[in-house]
């Protein structure tokens, strides 16, 4: 018992920090409530230092459902320095909103523990109690300003999409338990190796569970939720809702379809095909039509699900080791270049009256905020996937991948795809640097926030670090592959 | 294989590549010192220029293997090197880049009004990324320098172009970026088959990847790839209609970088990659890039001779000059691909003395429009000798460089095909007729207004800027062997890497439909 707590410690310090968050708050002025967020952020220092310094051991723990290994390692560490850069965007924001609760650092606390186990459970039960938590929090972190009929609207959309998505997942899950007796991964995945199994229902169980992820990663056609929900969450929120629950999707994503369906590759690798090709045209034509940048973010982020999932088709046999690595590294260069865009937009709500996150409202942001307009810049650049930022380096990897398992047209198509996002990516940069401002500019506000530039730096020195020395990245992604392969 | 150690004893090529990128970023922590700022970049442009002189110094001509070398490993677990290594080619077109990054600084001293900080940092980093394509060794960095110079470029003509800048600017960038992510899966795909084995790493180094062989069907796809990327830069037609747009609405600096070098990187890329890399591609589609070439040889001229604005006429120009390049390179013989190289170099030195002295009159009578001009000699005698001379160079008279590149480019094609060569040389007909036709309506017949007697002719600042482009035309004009000796030795490799491939002769019509048989 003692080796199973052992195991959890630093979701036990996320977990207890997020209460005591809830149980001091109310004790404390509003002015007060500034510390909060720094405490959150400590907690996330140390979960991630405590996680860095047991990585050395791996082993599994309650029971064969949680595995501490390289890839959950991998995962837990990125995902709470997305809930720390999360928190660093938030603050200033909550307070001019009036919303500095301390229930919101409590509720990205929970998320993050909940896609933590998500990534680290090799058990179907436990997973689902992961992804519950992570995806109950982030329905109330959506609607968190309750004041604003948008956030509430998202909150609602996101929690019925949400609990149908759920409900197909926990359907495709009882099937599979329904097949193979058992609840873990690696057992399940020997019996539909070994077989025998009626292929009738296993069809039918990846195909709900296939459904269910695409709700929760937003891939089409179940990506409707993703725009409004962007839109009318806070915008720090957003931030983290567009980045969170997709790594812990994608990390769930291909414990699914390498260690229990891995044996089936050949079977639902053409839906993967479909899957991926549809989310990265509605993605990236989507995006093209959009003039509110919340939205237009959201579908660039399902055209990155597709690209995403190009690189799970690339996880068959040969070659599985790139097309896993591929998505890991390319999910830590997504984390820091979305984060860093939507931190832009927090920038400007809380330093110019009036900003309506609309492209003309970028006009002569060049002029007026250089440092903010610069990092923007630079954020879709490296979506667009230009060197030297960490978005080529992970396109390149990806692309790498699948051409490599003999998938090069696939390879053609997603450049093709990127052609057309680097349309809509720099349409932000010529609003920002080439067109004149039309009449006064918004009148600025006293929103000068040292924890935001701190999110901002730190997003900005992730997407050029990746790109300029991915060596260190590149091999913790591949190291922690490859023992996962090996089970 | 020269080590940098052994040969001069310092990284000569990495200080040539980053040392503008480091005087760039200097120079944004510069704000509201222009003086300094315009210094620094001249300074640094200037150590750059000389770096490069010392760089050739110290380059042994006689040899065609790569000079300077560095190799550190960059990302190891995908065999990615920091490889740089230059030989004759590379160097040539280095001091170029230099020579013409430095001449601009003084030439947009004072023609940009606003943010003439970020101005002035954006040439530097796309210095840094021109010198990093004629440098580098390995396929990743070689892609990675591509997209550096074309981030530049963009907001160069975007923020500080025209008035169509931003149509112009966002063309440039899609017309580029989407033949390089075709070459960017072509560069994955060879660099996984070039691999000994299933497990082990990627290879990007290009001196690896000359030794391998690629079947047919990999090296036709892959060498379509790699030459659509090219061609769009060379721009070659009919992948050209960029260029126009681009040069019309791109300040003087920004055209004289485009034409001088940037267009000069896809004759330089298919040298580099296309030719050594694809061999059996090449010799089956090289037919059709010389139709190609052809084409817009005369067809550039032709749309030249019809231009009402100077700056496109000169842009459209660019494209038949450019076709020389390729169909010199793609004769796949010594003396053709000697001439694209010259004509390459010419080309430089030429439109980028012309679009400055577009953009000197432009600054003078603020109009291009041919028709608005007339009788410009008498108020202008310097700038009508400046003119006149690179006229004359540009339209290819004996004795100044420009002659010297398409005469043996033409040679070059006349040993393929005599046909071609009778084509080609239409575009230097053409060329006299509307260069001559363009400075006739320019500097000579009435005078429109007296008004620009009054404006005053160049001053020294400009005859400083474009002297140095008129003494490197004189030379090589007159002398040429000092270049030549420098490509010699890789235009000597190229074409004996080829000449087992090469086929019987034939006619031109013969060679074209033989080649149909390799296409399907």
């Amino acid at each position: 018992m003692g080796h199973d707590l052992l195991a959890i410690v630093p979701e036990l310090m996320l977990v207890a920090t997020g209460v005591v968050i809830m149980l001091i708050d109310p004790l404390l002025p509003t002015d007060g409530r500034r510390g909060l967020s720094w405490l959150g952020i400590f907690a996330c220092i140390t979960a991630a230092l405590s996680t860095w310094l047991a990585s050395g051991e791996e082993f599994t723990a309650f029971n064969n459902s949680i595995a501490l290994d390289k890839y959950s390692v991998f995962f837990k560490i990125l995902l709470i320095v997305v809930a720390a850069m999360a928190m660093l965007l938030s603050e200033k924001h909550l307070m001019l909103k009036k919303r500095l609760l301390g229930d919101y650092y409590a509720l990205i606390l929970f998320t993050t523990v909940g896609m933590i186990i998500m990534a680290e459970s090799i058990d179907l039960i436990t997973f689902f109690v992961g992804l519950e938590l992570m995806a109950l929090s982030t329905y109330l972190l959506a609607g968190f300003f309750r004041y604003e009929e948008r956030s509430i609207e998202a909150a609602l959309k996101y929690f019925l999409g949400g609990a149908f998505a759920s409900n197909f997942l926990l359907f495709g899950m009882a099937l599979l338990y329904g097949l193979a007796g058992s609840t873990n991964f690696k057992e399940i995945g020997d019996v539909v190796k070994l077989g025998p199994v009626p292929s009738g229902p296993l069809a039918i169980a990846v195909v709900l569970v296939l459904a269910g992820f695409a709700f929760k990663v937003s891939a089409v056609p179940f990506h409707n939720w993703a725009p409004d929900v962007y839109q009318g969450s806070p915008t720090p929120a957003a931030a983290f809702l567009s980045v969170g629950p997709k790594i812990a999707g994608f990390a769930a994503i291909l414990k699914f379809f390498t260690m229990i369906l891995g044996s089936q590759h050949d079977t639902w690798v053409p839906l993967m095909i479909a899957l991926s090709i549809a989310t990265m045209l509605v993605g990236s034509t989507m995006a093209l039509l959009q003039r509110d940048l919340k939205r237009m973010l959201a579908f660039s982020s399902i055209g990155h699900v597709g690209y995403l999932l190009l690189a799970v088709v690339a996880t068959g046999q040969s070659g599985r080791t790139l097309g896993m690595a591929s998505i890991l590294f390319y999910l830590a260069a997504y984390a820091f270049m979305n984060m860093g865009a939507f931190g832009i937009l927090v920038f400007l709500e809380n330093n110019r009256r009036g900003f309506k996150d609309s492209l003309d409202d970028m006009t002569g942001i060049g002029r007026r905020y250089p440092w903010a307009a610069a990092l923007m810049a630079l954020f879709m650049l490296s979506l667009t996937g230009v060197p030297p930022t960490a978005g080529f380096v992970a396109k390149f990897y990806l692309f790498s991948a699948v051409v490599n398992s003999g998938f090069a047209w696939l390879a053609v198509t997603g450049a093709l795809f990127s052609l057309v996002s680097a349309f809509f990516y720099l349409r932000v940069i010529v609003y920002m640097y080439m067109r004149e401002p039309e009449g006064e500019p918004g009148l600025a506000l006293e929103g000068k926030s040292w924890d935001l530039n701190l999110g901002l730096g730190v997003a900005a020195a992730g997407v050029l670090l990746l790109g300029v020395l991915p060596s260190p990245i590149l091999t913790s992604a591949q190291d922690a592959v490859v023992k996962l392969l090996g089970n | 294989m020269y080590d940098f150690q052994e040969q001069i004893g310092f990284p000569i090529l990495t200080a040539l590549t980053f040392l503008p990128a480091l005087g760039g970023l200097a120079i944004l922590l510069m704000r509201g010192r222009p003086n300094l700022y315009k210094g620094v970049a001249l300074a640094v442009t200037g150590v750059n220029f000389l770096l490069s002189l010392v760089m050739i110094g110290w380059f042994d001509r006689y040899s065609a293997d790569m000079q300077f070398v560095e190799k550190v490993p960059w990302i190891e677990s995908l065999g990615i090197s920091y490889h740089m290594g230059v030989d004759g080619i590379s160097v040539l077109l280095i001091m170029l880049t230099a020579l013409l990054s430095l001449i601009i600084i003084p030439a947009s001293w004072n023609y940009i009004k606003e943010r003439e900080l970020q101005f002035f940092a954006a040439f530097l980093f796309l210095e840094t990324g021109m010198i990093g394509v004629f440098c580098a060794r390995d396929l990743f960095l070689f892609y990675v320098f591509w997209e550096v110079m074309l981030i530049p470029m963009y907001f160069i003509i975007g923020v500080w172009g025209g008035p169509r800048r931003i149509y112009a600017a966002i063309k440039f960038f899609l017309f580029t970026f989407a033949g390089s992510l075709l070459m960017l899966v072509a560069i994955v795909a060879i660099a996984y088959l070039a691999r000994a084995n299933e497990f082990a790493a990627p290879v990007f180094d290009m001196d690896l990847l000359e030794q391998s062989v690629f079947s047919y069907q990999v090296q036709l796809l892959a060498f379509l790839a790699f030459f659509i990327a090219f061609a769009v830069k060379v721009p070659m037609w009919p992948l050209h209609t960029w260029l126009p747009d681009a040069h019309v609405e791109a300040p003087t600096a920004g055209s004289v970088i485009l034409a001088g070098v940037m267009l000069k990187v896809g004759g330089y890329g298919m040298l580099r990659l296309c030719i050594p890399l694809f061999p059996d591609a090449v010799v089956v589609v090289a037919p059709w890039i010389l139709v190609f070439s052809l084409i817009a040889i005369v067809y550039g001229a032709l749309v030249s001779l019809v231009q009402k604005d100077l700056k496109k006429l000169v842009a459209y120009s660019s494209v038949s000059h450019m076709g020389f390049v390729t169909a010199g390179i793609f004769a796949l013989n010594i003396v053709g691909i000697e001439g694209g190289i010259m004509v390459m170099f010419s080309h430089g030195l030429l439109t980028g003395a012309l679009f400055l002295m577009v953009g000197f009159l432009y600054e003078r009578l603020h109009t291009r429009e041919i028709a608005d001009m007339g009788g410009l000699a008498g108020p202008f005698p310097v700038m009508a000798g400046f003119l006149l001379f690179f006229t004359l160079a540009s339209l290819g008279l004996p004795g100044l460089s420009g002659f010297v590149g398409e005469f043996l480019s033409l040679v070059g094609l006349f040993t393929y095909s005599k046909a071609m060569a009778a084509v080609a040389s239409l575009g230097i007909i053409l060329a006299a007729a509307y260069l001559l036709w363009m400075f006739q309506r320019v500097m000579f017949t009435g005078l429109r207004d007296e008004k620009w007697y009054k404006v005053p002719d160049y001053s020294l600042r400009e005859i400083v800027s474009l002297a140095p482009l008129g003494f490197l035309a004189i030379w090589a004009g007159v002398y040429p062997n000092t270049f030549l000796q420098l490509i010699e030795p890789p235009a000597t490799r190229l074409s004996e890497k080829m000449a087992p491939y090469m086929a019987e002769g034939g006619s031109a019509v013969e060679r074209i439909f033989a080649s149909l048989g390799g296409l399907f």
